[in-house]
């Protein structure tokens, strides 16, 4: 693959997908900045305006960020098709940080102080030498470590990018894939992060609040997302699209078992299915570029990136009759259903 | 000596950084160490060099109140 088509997928798709699911980790990398310089300027009083340092701890979680996936491409390079993190390992991770943010949303917000147990204090011992090394140590060493932890949250593009650094055939090409395409992503999160953290400066009263806010909704769109990969039937959305999607129900057309993939999901998104007998159910992608694209089926451990367009079939054992197997994308996006409940 | 004080305006993690910065700064300082959870801060000293006030009016000066838990 071109590095620069990979450059310009990350510069398009992949800066504002990735956003959606990896915003979260940068929020928490800021919202350490931004206490810091709250304090230090509740300290210095009020007459000069405030403005937090936000363009260091951005720039750091970017730049952990494009070596991590450098590495990490590297070593898909390497490894060739050995490497694999589960649906149920991304879906405890998406779970655990959506517990973390959510607790540390809470703490921000002063709600109780058992949620100062969110912070993970690093030894007296550490701190020291960090302090020692640098005059912002807390500061530097959050964003790098929370940069580096979004390998373990790609997003549905950057997915289809590790599968092509995957299928590289060396390591070094991996690398120089994964580099190319983070580096397109790059700008789109500097900038909307920078902006969108200037534009709360305005309203420095409020801003901390902002954040834990921010935190909150992130949390909880994480703990969805790994719930609705766990297969969950307990999810949010998942729960909102079963209420809505109840009626009318729907059934396969005499062209038989076809899912529409397109770019707010699936189509339909409850399908009914024979019960008691293996179908063949079929995928249809028509320049599909969304997360839809990759597709988790806990239930029968099934994942699957499906092409940007064609047909791609899927053979599902015989089910007992009223089994529901929930999918989503890969992300914990757009949660569906598979019922079989026909005869 | 050494000496614990409960610090209840320890507001963020950072807090317990910007504490723990007093023992480059404090002549007579061994060991400090703080932690925001516990809303502690232990003070390890030398107090033919440094007392407790000078500690409490060290904290003060960069934004902390210090409350003397153990002797």
């Amino acid at each position: 693959m071109d590095l620069i088509l990979a450059f310009i997928t990350g510069l398009t798709t992949g800066g504002l997908g990735c956003l959606a699911v990896q915003g979260g980790l940068l929020a928490s990398s800021l919202a350490y900045q931004i206490e810091q310089d709250m304090l230090a300027h509740s300290g210095a009083g009020s007459s000069q305006k405030f403005k937090p340092h936000i363009a260091q701890p951005i720039f750091l979680f970017l730049l952990a960020k494009l070596i991590a996936y450098t590495i990490l491409g590297f070593l898909l390079g390497a490894l060739g098709s050995v490497f694999q993190i589960t649906p149920l390992m991304r879906a405890i991770l998406y779970f655990v940080i959506g517990i973390f943010m959510l607790g540390n949303g809470l703490r921000m917000l002063n709600v109780h102080p058992i949620f100062r147990y969110f912070v993970i204090e690093p030894p007296s011992s550490l701190t020291r030498f960090i302090r020692r090394k640098s005059k912002n140590g807390a500061s530097l060493v959050t964003p790098l470590f929370l940069g580096t932890l979004t390998i373990f949250l790609p997003c549905g593009v950057t997915q289809a990018i590790m599968a092509v650094a995957l299928g590289a055939g060396s390591p070094l090409q991996g690398a120089a894939i994964m580099f190319a395409f983070i580096l397109g992503t790059t700008p789109i999160f500097f900038s909307v992060s920078y902006f969108a953290t200037r534009l709360g400066a305005t309203i420095e009263k409020y801003f901390t609040r902002i954040v834990a806010v921010t935190l909150l909704i992130l949390g909880l769109v994480s703990v969805d997302s790994g719930l609705n990969l766990a297969g969950s039937p307990l999810s949010f959305s998942s729960m909102i699209s079963s209420l809505a999607y109840s009626d009318p129900v729907i059934h396969p057309t005499s062209e038989g078992f076809s899912i529409e993939v397109n770019e707010n999901g699936y189509t339909p998104v409850i399908m009914h299915l024979p019960a008691e007998k293996p179908v063949s159910l079929e995928w249809v992608t028509h320049d599909s570029q969304s997360c839809a694209r990759s597709i988790v089926i806990p239930g029968i451990d099934y994942q699957k990136i499906l092409p940007t367009t064609g047909r791609v079939t899927l053979d599902i054992p015989a089910q007992k009759k009223a089994t529901i197997l929930r999918y989503t994308c890969s992300m914990g996006m757009y949660p569906s259903q598979l019922v079989f409940d026909l005869d | 000596m050494k000496k614990t004080f409960r610090v209840r305006d320890m507001e963020c993690p950072n807090c317990a950084m910007h504490l723990e910065g007093l023992e480059d700064e404090l002549l007579g300082v061994k060991r400090i160490s703080a932690s925001y959870k516990k809303q502690v801060m232990e003070v390890e000293f030398d107090e033919t060099k440094l007392s407790v006030e000078e500690i409490i009016a060290a904290a003060n000066a960069i934004g902390y109140h210090l409350e003397s838990v153990s002797p």
